[in-house]
């Protein structure tokens, strides 16, 4: 079947070409200036992680907070097949998880961002943190969040700090004060790494920089946080097989582009509204014959994970039930054939 | 006041002043900001290696 409906082009492969070099200016200062805050923390590393039971570690799930975590209501039908697998999730999906039931054995959080990753946590700051910044609104992902009330705000707070303790905290030394307080107070079992920023072997490399900081194991991440969980799951907990969950790295054909995560700042870039189309290339998703756009940050996550499933030798499938994340070594299968496998 | 000063002294080194660039276009501003937007919602992106724990030479797992 054909999967892509409009193409890449060059104009948006230029974009996506600029994209970890501006990332590695933006965040540059922002991840060694946190590495230094989260010193005082750092009671276990990854190499304390105990290895997970072999008759669980046969299979892992990482879910993660695409819009497909909702629309095909993922995390119900994982709760109800009883799934006995491990479960990781990415800190986006974490609340989700816990409103259906689903407590992660692992919750990963890498982005250096100062005041907005902390709500996945529930944020006791949030009236601060909130003032003057519009991304929760831009994100397609929870209904509650993008209504984020203070009530709702305080009801994550209680559930994480119910269930904290159940759940081990794979935080890199990236994560801001706010989260690393709030992960303190909210009594997480924490395990602390670098992010794998650039190449470690390379002259003047941020990594090797971050590593002689805080002596930390370090991990690749593809660029996001979805993609850490992958590749914990894939080399740490060395599971036979890991599934994807609500990793679009993509858009329903009937989400707006004003409603995309980047549609202001690519408008800017196009110089307006008319024949913006080639910023958000289409493609059909293969077991449904769906069409999913994209923009140049996912797009760019969505090279490096199939870059990341070449290299491991861990079963990738792909269990989002939409999106544009399928390759040679991933594979799209529908959820309930691959939790019928590990029940 | 540079007229008054100029050639009354010698310096020791040479100075050479700063060149001043022309100030940037609001389109290419918004272009820079636009960029940063862009890039700005992530850790970067490299593959290689997948983990690393300060051997020397970087090790790759997986």
């Amino acid at each position: 079947m054909e999967t892509v409906a409009r193409p890449v082009n060059g104009t948006f492969l230029d974009v996506v070409a600029k994209v970890p070099e501006v990332a590695q200016r933006v965040h540059g200062d922002r991840i060694v200036q946190h590495a230094a805050d989260n010193l005082p923390f750092l009671r276990k590393s990854l190499r304390d992680l105990a290895p997970p039971d072999p008759a669980r570690a046969r299979s892992a799930l990482v879910v993660c907070s695409g819009p497909s975590l909702k629309r095909r209501d993922s995390i119900r039908r994982i709760v109800e097949s009883g799934y006995r697998g491990l479960v990781v999730a990415a800190d986006g999906a974490y609340i989700a998880c816990l409103k259906g039931g689903l407590v992660p054995d692992y919750v990963l959080t890498l982005d250096p961002h100062p005041s907005r990753i902390v709500r996945w946590f529930g944020d006791p700051e949030v009236e601060n943190h909130s003032q003057g910044d519009d991304y929760f609104e831009r994100q397609d992902l929870d209904v509650a969040f993008r209504k984020n009330s203070l009530r709702q705000n305080q009801e994550n707070i209680d559930l994480v700090d119910h269930h904290a303790a159940r759940t081990r905290l794979v935080i890199a030394s990236s994560a801001s004060a706010a989260v690393t307080r709030r992960a303190v107070a909210a009594g997480f079992d924490m395990y602390w790494w670098n992010p794998i920023v650039d190449d470690p072997r390379a002259p003047g490399s941020l990594t090797r920089r971050l590593r002689e900081i805080n002596g930390l194991p370090c991990m690749n991440t593809g660029g996001q946080t979805g993609g850490a969980c992958y590749v914990f799951a894939a080399t740490l907990l060395k599971a036979q097989e890991v599934a994807l969950v609500g990793m679009d790295c993509g858009y329903y054909a009937d989400t707006p582009y004003e409603q995309t995560q980047l549609y202001y700042e690519l408008q800017h870039l196009h110089g307006g509204r008319e024949g913006i189309e080639p910023y958000f290339p289409e493609f059909i998703f293969p077991l449904t014959g769906e069409r999913f756009y994209t923009d140049p940050s996912y797009y760019r996550y969505r090279e490096s994970l199939l870059g990341i499933s070449a290299e491991l030798k861990t079963r990738t499938l792909n269990c989002t039930e939409g999106g544009i994340v399928f390759g040679p070594k991933v594979a799209c299968l529908r959820l309930e054939e691959f939790l019928e496998r590990h029940r | 006041m540079s007229e008054l000063l100029k050639g009354n002294f010698k310096v020791r080194n040479p100075v050479a002043a700063e060149e001043r660039r022309p100030p940037e276009s609001l389109a290419e501003t918004q272009r820079k900001r636009a960029l940063a937007s862009i890039g700005g919602s992530m850790v970067y992106v490299e593959r290689t290696p997948l983990n690393w724990d300060g051997d020397g030479d970087g090790r790759k797992t997986g």
